[in-house]
């Protein structure tokens, strides 16, 4: 009985810690279903009194919204695509071979996710400029094929495979590519799962580097789109900057959502020294 | 064995170059070219669009180190490195120690919930907090109005506009935190943990003579991370919230260099002021490499 009340005791902090961190995103979706009018009269009532799309409906006339969806989209798909192939390819070799500076090399790529954003975010604004890819998506996009947290992961993952199985397969002369495609993508497919979609929230969340690139209303992407709402004293536009964090929201809610475990289980994996 | 028969049969090793290649060019043209380059540009006058480079030697340096807005900024860096380590290194250690001690039930519900923040966009957090804590017309003001209190204007009050910010920041960094802490404290053996039970040490003994130590990679990993990301992730509230005012007080070194450069174009004072970012992290780093192999040299 008394381990039973200290342990309520327990659940009640919890839950208040919950409550603080979930409560923004609750009051969010709700007042983008409200007039102006009812967010600021009728501030505590979760469940809406007279739910209204006019926030929806205002976001699409006012922005090329569904092209700034499709942007995000496009970006955080490209890059995903392109850093778990990197990465895939990069541990294989990690994990599988043996050839000189191997040790070292691992150790310069994985510092790379301690190199604060401000060291190389001038030299790579001018990179891109040369490119002639300021303002335009690639600009983006291209810094970021590969990531060093997909290298770290997916080795993480590889090396529980049992050697014996890819050593059987040397032995009968199978191609890497062969190895790569039947044996070691279908038994790390949870951990493939899971980085890849880390790496489209992230993605699809950016907002530093894109910030930096990106000019023109019909380049933006989500998180540049809700800037535009923002004014110190909450504003006039206030609900309809509700609607568009609710948008922005949303695709990785739902990602999460369905992927939770996965997710969850590759995230505690990272921070397991290996 | 094993390892010899693997390298045997591999042949030529040179393959794997191969495939590292692509990982290596990225990072090559993306991240250690323009490494270099930043620390080259540190030593130059320059606007990013005037044709020539002014060398100047050391002098970004110097200008940094005389004035006192650096010092400012040095401040605000390291009072955002303490609140962040406060609410997303402490904190999650000493609530995943409860959890897995006196909660059995509901664990993974709590977790799932908890780590749902991170998946959001902090231009997002940034907006709902905004609204949150508005002083005069916020959710939060118009409850304190009832007990007869008034919000400050925190966004124009010099320490507490960074506070504010560490928050709205802490509300995505703390469930990733949680749930790696949580994982290396739940790894700690439950023997050694019922054996001190059954020997009666109090619970903060426990905490601090078994879970710490035996969690100490863990906990390394999460301390740097924390400082590191941490600085970097409170670029986005500061550029939305505050653009590092009122009069620098929410500006720290991450985000004073990207304003020397993409604001008053100062190419070189960014540059200087980016290394000296580095510089700390390297040193950051070092420091706790050292504590940890204390802590484990001590365990034994």
């Amino acid at each position: 009985m008394k381990t039973e009340l200290n342990s309520m005791k327990w659940h009640i902090l919890i839950i208040i810690i919950v409550c603080i961190l979930i409560i923004p995103v609750v009051f969010a979706v709700s007042n983008s279903f409200k007039t102006l009018a009812d967010a600021f009269s009728n501030m505590f009532n979760i469940i809406p009194a007279n739910p209204t799309l006019e926030n929806y409906i205002h976001v699409f006339e006012k922005l090329p919204f569904l092209q700034i969806t499709i942007n995000t989209f496009f970006i955080a798909a490209i890059v995903t695509g392109f850093k778990i192939i990197t990465s895939l390819l990069a541990a294989y070799a990690f994990v599988y071979f043996h050839f000189r500076g191997k040790n070292l090399l691992y150790f310069v790529l994985i510092s790379t996710m301690f190199i604060p954003f401000t060291v190389i975010m001038i030299p790579n604004y001018l990179t891109i400029s040369c490119m002639g890819f300021r303002d335009n998506l690639w600009g983006v996009i291209l810094p970021q094929l590969s990531d060093a947290l997909g290298i770290f992961l997916l080795r993480q993952s590889m090396r529980t495979i049992p050697r014996s199985l890819i050593e059987a397969a040397y032995l009968e002369n199978v191609s890497d590519f062969k190895i790569i495609k039947d044996i070691i993508i279908p038994l790390v497919k949870p951990a493939l799962i899971s980085t890849g979609i880390i790496f489209f929230i992230n993605s699809w969340n950016e907002y530093v580097w894109p910030v930096l690139v990106l000019k023109s209303k019909e380049n933006y992407t989500l998180s540049l789109a809700l800037q535009m709402f923002i004014s110190a004293e909450g504003g006039t536009e206030f609900t309809i900057a509700m609607a568009v964090s609710v948008m922005t929201m949303l695709i990785p809610l739902v990602l999460y959502i369905i992927f939770q475990k996965h997710i969850i289980n590759t995230f505690t994996m990272s921070g397991i020294k290996g | 064995m094993n390892r010899i028969s693997l390298k045997k049969q591999n042949g030529d090793n040179g393959r794997a170059y191969l495939y590292i290649l692509p990982s290596l060019l990225v990072f090559a043209i993306f991240m250690f070219w323009p490494l270099f380059r930043t620390i080259y540009l540190s030593f130059f006058d320059w606007n990013m669009i005037k044709p020539d480079k002014k060398f100047v030697g050391f002098e970004n340096y110097i200008e940094l180190f005389q004035n006192p807005l650096t010092y400012k900024i040095l401040g605000n860096t390291a009072a955002y490195i303490l609140i962040l380590l406060v609410i997303n290194f402490v904190v999650p250690y000493i609530l995943s120690f409860i959890l897995s001690m006196m909660i059995k039930k509901g664990q993974n519900f709590y977790k799932g919930i908890i780590f749902l923040p991170s998946v959001i966009s902090l231009v997002v957090g940034s907006i709902l907090y905004m609204w949150i804590l508005n002083p005069i017309s916020g959710p939060l003001a118009i409850i304190a109005q009832v007990f007869g209190v008034t919000l400050p204007v925190w966004s124009k009050s010099e320490g507490l506009a960074l506070v504010v910010l560490s928050l709205i920041t802490s509300w995505k960094v703390f469930g990733y935190n949680f749930i790696v802490v949580l994982a290396g404290v739940t790894g700690v053996s439950q023997e050694v943990i019922e054996a001190a039970r059954i020997d009666d040490v109090p619970m903060h003994k426990v905490f601090w003579d078994i879970i710490l130590p035996m969690s100490s990679a863990t906990g390394l990993y999460v301390f740097i991370i924390t400082i590191v990301q941490g600085l970097q992730y409170v670029f986005t509230p500061i550029k939305v919230v505050t653009q590092g005012g009122p009069n620098y007080a929410s500006s720290n070194l991450i985000y004073h260099s990207y304003h020397e450069a993409f604001v008053l174009y100062r190419t070189g004072m960014s540059s200087a002021f980016s290394i000296i970012t580095l510089v700390l992290f390297i040193l950051l780093l070092i420091i706790g490499f050292k504590l940890v192999e204390k802590g484990v040299y001590y365990e034994n």
